[in-house]
């Protein structure tokens, strides 16, 4: 059993699938987050791969603000993405809401509506910054798995 | 009984060698696509990645079909590595197909899923002749539809029957899930985003789901290998330029509409194996 | 004995159907017809038990000469046509029917020589075979019918019940079919053809809708001319041989050679004609406005059987003919074509018919194939599917009382209003569809059978091949679409349902299951005798419920024990899902539930149910796309058949 707990351990490292989630960026960071696949940066290395349906995927990559129209949506694809799961905020707009966080709309950063495990800085943060977010996110998932003691 | 060991070995091994296939695919694919691509292993590591993951089901009947399609892909290969009867074999291959479908059609209000369903309902149009037609004219040429005769023909099966391995082609792409015929789901951020007929099979029984994908590719290369099974190394060399071909075919083609599969794809298979199997019995 | 089995399963249905007619009383009826349906059942199991008998003579019948009483009752009856044909002022009943009262005329008074007795019943494992599932399928349908008719009733709101009529009829329709399967007399089997073709006009339009009646008298003239085919193929039978014995015919035709075969083929289209072969399909189709139970009966299990069952009976006297070669591909053309136009239907019943009038041209394509593999093929497929094709027409039935829909689109998650029948339904439809269900191991056959042959088969190959796809495709989204249900932690409440609608239907599911676990059974029990009566060599051997031939093997006990072992773990795993586990369909994330509408949010934040459809691709398969050039088509076979063979 230990056996079969390793390798799916190991398979939870390997393999963080990742749905990425537009919560009202300008599409600055989508673009980065895009720029991942290409073959420059190649993501699929490292076991990544960007699926298109919060049921297959273990990370949520979320950018952009939250505001009060959509936070229920970004609350539904958390509650769809099978545990265990990480949430990684990218960019300025995600990580606080930016420089639209005093807007009447807008509710503030991801950390608000849903636990988020790792984050990203910038406007717009580079490929290798969301590359590190995550493996900062893995390193998370150690912790709560008990593997790094 | 030595039949039965050989065939448990090989359901035993096949998810083993399928598994590893897709990985080099994956990696060939990204090398053709100027990347570096993943580790040969990495697809067993998505297979136990899910395995681990909470179950999450829309309702009792997707657990009791993923793992009906399993249970038939496994009793797929057993059976041929029995050397037993092509015909019922297919047919067994047909339970998976039809469970999947079912599986991702008793999910009510699942838009994905159902167009899903559909699609993959038209590919089984596509694909069941084509294979029926396949296994009819090897047994013109070998006079019996079990496998072990096929094994057992003196010539390779290739040299009388090419039209009909490029039917094969046909029925081995759309059974993969390549382009252009990757039509009701296909492999990872490909065109299909959101995965059609796998869109509500989620955790552990995608994974089943995959396992029973590997095995269903061991058949279908299997089935390949049939072709040229005078010597090993001639099967090997066949298998490895198929499948190749398969991969850059699935390169270089964007995925076509099932309107498209069906008129193209369904006649010019048919055509083409009609005259495949007229020639072979004016020949013989 | 054999009298008196003879008589429980020919004569005394006849009675009975009299009896019924001046019955008022439900509970009366339900006593007559639990007894009858026993009765009927234990006869035809102790008629097995005798085994086979040899051509058999009834000279008299309560003291009068038994063929006199079937020619004169044969002239009433096509009188009784006639006069109906004269009421609804139709030329074609009108005619068909004058046609063939001069024809008998013709027959008895001028050609048949009286003085010698012509043997009147026979029986070999075939016609076993077919007293078995007339008598068991058919009496289970009665019973079903007495919850359903009563449910029916009190839906059209009728003041005067017309239940005494309707069983009547289909009381008698079943004695009509064991006469026919049983009868060695040719002129017997004519009588009761057209006893059964006038059955059926009389329930399909037992409603008395528009629609009701003018399809009842299409189905009247249609049968008519399959009835007028087969007397012209029994005058020159006669005129050939010198008799009208159906032993003799099948024993000596093949030394007689050419001249049989024109005969052989009126009576061989007679058979098509009753099974709704194209382009004869339409009153199959029409006869979808009965209730329930008629299309069960008559159409499904049973009455069409009686057509295959010519077709099939022949086919040793036809064997290595051109004829042949003919009926296996008119088989296999309407084989494809039904199985192709199925997929455009919505409606349940349609649906079920036309895959019906496939599964027959599977069976008459069987016929014409005509090699030891292919006629066992013909047989076992003639036994499953009138059990499976019974019952899904029987769980048809009762979701039209319950959900008041034909219509497949409105049985989205009937597992969630009628858990019982829609896994029953299910269930069926596996057996219609998947290994090892007896169905597909008889379309095993049937395509080994064919592909071996070569020459004109390869033909008859290639449209097997696709309308079996074809035929995956509408069942697979059917029974798909049964099961769609939002997660319910423990199993729904089964639905509330008379017994007599409940029964039948758990009786035939387990038929179903049983008798392909004993395929291999039934195949060295029934199947083979046949076979090895009239070919040479059986085309199977079979041990340990493995069918091997030369050219294949099939198993079914590794396949059912391997399935039902992964099954076992499927239900064991879908069993344990929780409530935690439960998840909501993906919606790109705007999913959301009011008031138990599950959907997502749309414009003002108002709840839209997302609907889905199935493919149903009428403009290439539907029913008026097709249609035309089919008919089109299986005239031009037929007419270059005729002309060649003339």
């Amino acid at each position: 059993m230990s056996i079969l707990n390793n390798w799916i351990n190991k398979g939870r490292l390997k393999s963080p699938w990742v749905v990425h989630f537009d919560c009202g960026s300008c599409n600055g960071c989508d673009i980065e987050v895009l720029a991942c696949l290409t073959p420059m940066y190649d993501i699929e290395r490292f076991g990544i791969i960007n699926v298109g349906n919060p049921k297959h995927a273990d990370v949520l990559l979320v950018t952009g603000t939250v505001n009060h129209r959509n936070k229920h949506v970004l609350k539904n694809i958390y509650d769809q993405m099978p545990d265990p799961k990480a949430v990684i905020a990218i960019g300025a707009c995600g990580l606080s809401g930016g420089v639209f966080r005093d807007a009447y709309n807008v509710v503030g950063g991801v950390d608000k509506v849903i636990p988020v495990t790792a984050y990203v800085p910038g406007c717009p943060p580079k490929p290798e910054a969301i590359i590190d977010g995550v493996v900062t996110a893995l390193e998370e998932v150690k912790k709560v798995l008990g593997l790094t003691a | 009984m030595a039949d039965i060991i050989i065939a448990l070995i090989a359901v035993i091994l096949a998810p083993i060698v399928g598994g590893l296939i897709s990985g080099v695919d994956r990696k060939i694919t990204a090398r053709l696509q100027s990347r570096f691509g993943p580790p040969i292993l990495q697809p067993f590591y998505d297979v136990f990645k899910l395995l681990g993951k909470t179950p999450m089901v829309i309702n009792s009947w997707q657990v009791l079909c993923a793992y009906v399609y399993l249970a038939a892909s496994m009793l797929c290969v057993f059976l041929f590595f029995m050397q037993s009867d092509l015909l019922l074999i297919f047919f067994v291959l047909t339970i998976g197909a039809v469970f999947l479908v079912m599986g991702a059609l008793s999910t009510p209000n699942s838009p994905y899923s159902q167009i899903g369903a559909q699609r993959e309902l038209m590919q089984m149009l596509t694909y069941e002749p084509l294979l029926i037609l396949v296994f009819v004219a090897i047994a013109m040429v070998t006079g019996s539809f079990k496998v072990s005769d096929a094994l057992a023909y003196p010539k390779p099966l290739l040299t009388q029957l090419p039209l009909i391995f490029i039917v094969l082609g046909y029925a081995l792409t759309i059974k993969l899930r390549k382009s252009p015929f990757d039509i009701s789901a296909s492999h990872h951020a490909h065109q299909e985003i959101v995965r059609g007929v796998l869109t509500e099979y989620s955790g552990p029984f995608l994974a089943l789901i995959e396992i029973a994908h590997w095995y269903e590719v061991i058949f279908v290369l299997a089935l390949c290998g049939l072709f040229w099974a005078t010597n090993l190394f001639g099967m090997l060399v066949l298998l490895v330029i198929t499948y190749f071909l398969e991969i850059i075919v699935d390169n270089v083609s964007a995925r076509m509409t099932w309107r498209w599969m069906l008129k193209g794809a369904l006649s010019v298979g048919l055509v083409l194996s009609f005259i495949n199997i007229v020639w072979v019995y004016t020949a013989g | 004995m054999l009298d008196t089995l003879v008589f429980c399963l020919v004569v005394l249905p006849f009675l009975v159907g009299l009896l019924h007619a001046f019955v008022k009383s439900h509970q009366v009826r339900t006593t007559i017809v639990l007894v009858t349906s026993v009765i009927m059942a234990l006869s035809s199991l102790a008629l097995l038990a005798m085994g086979t008998f040899e051509a058999y003579d009834i000279s008299t019948f309560i003291g009068i000469d038994a063929n006199g009483l079937v020619a004169l009752c044969d002239f009433v009856l096509l009188f009784v046509i006639l006069y109906f044909g004269f009421k609804r002022k139709n030329n074609l009943i009108m005619g068909f029917a004058g046609f063939q009262i001069l024809a008998l005329a013709y027959l008895e008074f001028f050609l048949m020589d009286h003085t010698t007795h012509v043997p009147a019943i026979f029986a070999d494992s075939l016609s076993l075979v077919m007293v078995l599932i007339i008598s068991i399928v058919g009496p289970l349908i009665w019973i079903y019918a007495l919850g359903y008719m009563k449910h029916h009733e009190e839906h059209l709101k009728l003041a005067k019940t017309k239940q005494p009529l309707f069983f009547a009829f289909l009381t008698l329709l079943l004695g009509a079919m064991n006469g026919l399967v049983l009868a060695n007399n040719l002129n017997w089997m004519y009588f009761f053809f057209e006893v059964t073709g006038f059955c059926s006009f009389i329930l399909i339009s037992h409603d008395k809708t528009e629609i009701a009646i003018r399809n009842g008298e299409r189905a009247l003239w249609m049968n008519l001319l399959a009835g007028a085919s087969l007397l012209m193929g029994v005058i020159l039978v006669q005129r050939v041989m010198g008799t009208v014995s159906l032993v003799e015919v099948l024993s000596e035709s093949t030394t007689l050679g050419a001249v049989m075969l024109l005969p052989l083929f009126f009576m061989a289209f007679a058979g098509c004609g009753k099974a709704a072969q194209v382009p004869m399909q339409s009153w199959l189709l029409g006869a979808m406005v009965a209730p329930t139970p008629v299309s069960a009966l008559l159409h499904s299990s049973t009455m069409v059987k009686a057509g295959v069952y010519i077709v099939l009976r022949l086919a040793p006297a036809y064997v290595g003919t051109p004829l042949s070669s003919f009926i296996a591909l008119f088989g296999a053309f309407t084989f494809l074509v039904t199985s192709a136009m199925a997929i455009s239907q919505t409606n349940g019943k349609k649906i079920l018919a036309y895959s019906t009038i496939a599964n027959l041209g599977l069976i008459i394509t069987c016929a014409g194939i005509n090699t030891p593999a292919a006629f066992t093929a013909a047989m076992m497929l003639i036994i499953f599917h009138a059990v499976s094709k019974g019952l899904l027409f029987l769980c048809v039935g009762a979701v039209q009382q319950n959900i008041d829909s034909l219509n497949i689109e409105d049985m989205r998650g009937l597992y969630k209003r009628m858990p019982r029948t829609a896994t029953i339904m299910i269930i069926g439809i596996m057996s219609m569809l998947l290994p090892p269900f007896g169905v597909l191991i008889s379309k095993w056959m049937a395509i080994e059978s064919a592909s071996v042959m070569g020459g004109g088969m390869l033909l008859v190959v290639t449209m097997l091949a696709l309308g079996s796809a074809l035929t995956v495709v509408y069942w697979a989204r059917w029974a798909g679409i049964l099961m769609s249900t939002p997660f319910t932690e423990r199993a729904p409440a089964p639905e509330q349902q008379p017994f007599t609608l409940r029964m039948p239907l758990q009786v035939l599911i387990v038929m179903a299951i049983v008798l392909s676990i004993f395929a291999p059974f039934i195949y060295t029990g029934l199947v083979e005798p046949v076979v090895a009566l009239y070919y040479a060599t059986p085309a199977f051997a079979v041990s340990y419920g493995t069918f091997a031939s030369k050219t294949g093997i099939f198993v079914t006990y590794p396949v059912f024990l391997l399935l039902g072992l992964g099954l076992f773990y499927a239900m064991r795993a879908a069993k344990r899902m929780s409530k935690k586990s439960a998840s909501e369909p993906y919606l790109c994330g705007v999913q959301a539930t009011e008031n138990g509408v599950a959907g997502f949010r749309g414009p003002l934040r108002q709840i839209v149910a997302p609907e889905a459809s199935n493919f149903y691709l009428a403009q290439y398969f539907g029913e008026n796309v097709l249609t035309k050039w089919v008919n089109v088509i299986a005239l031009v076979l037929l007419a270059a058949t005729l002309g060649g063979l003339l």
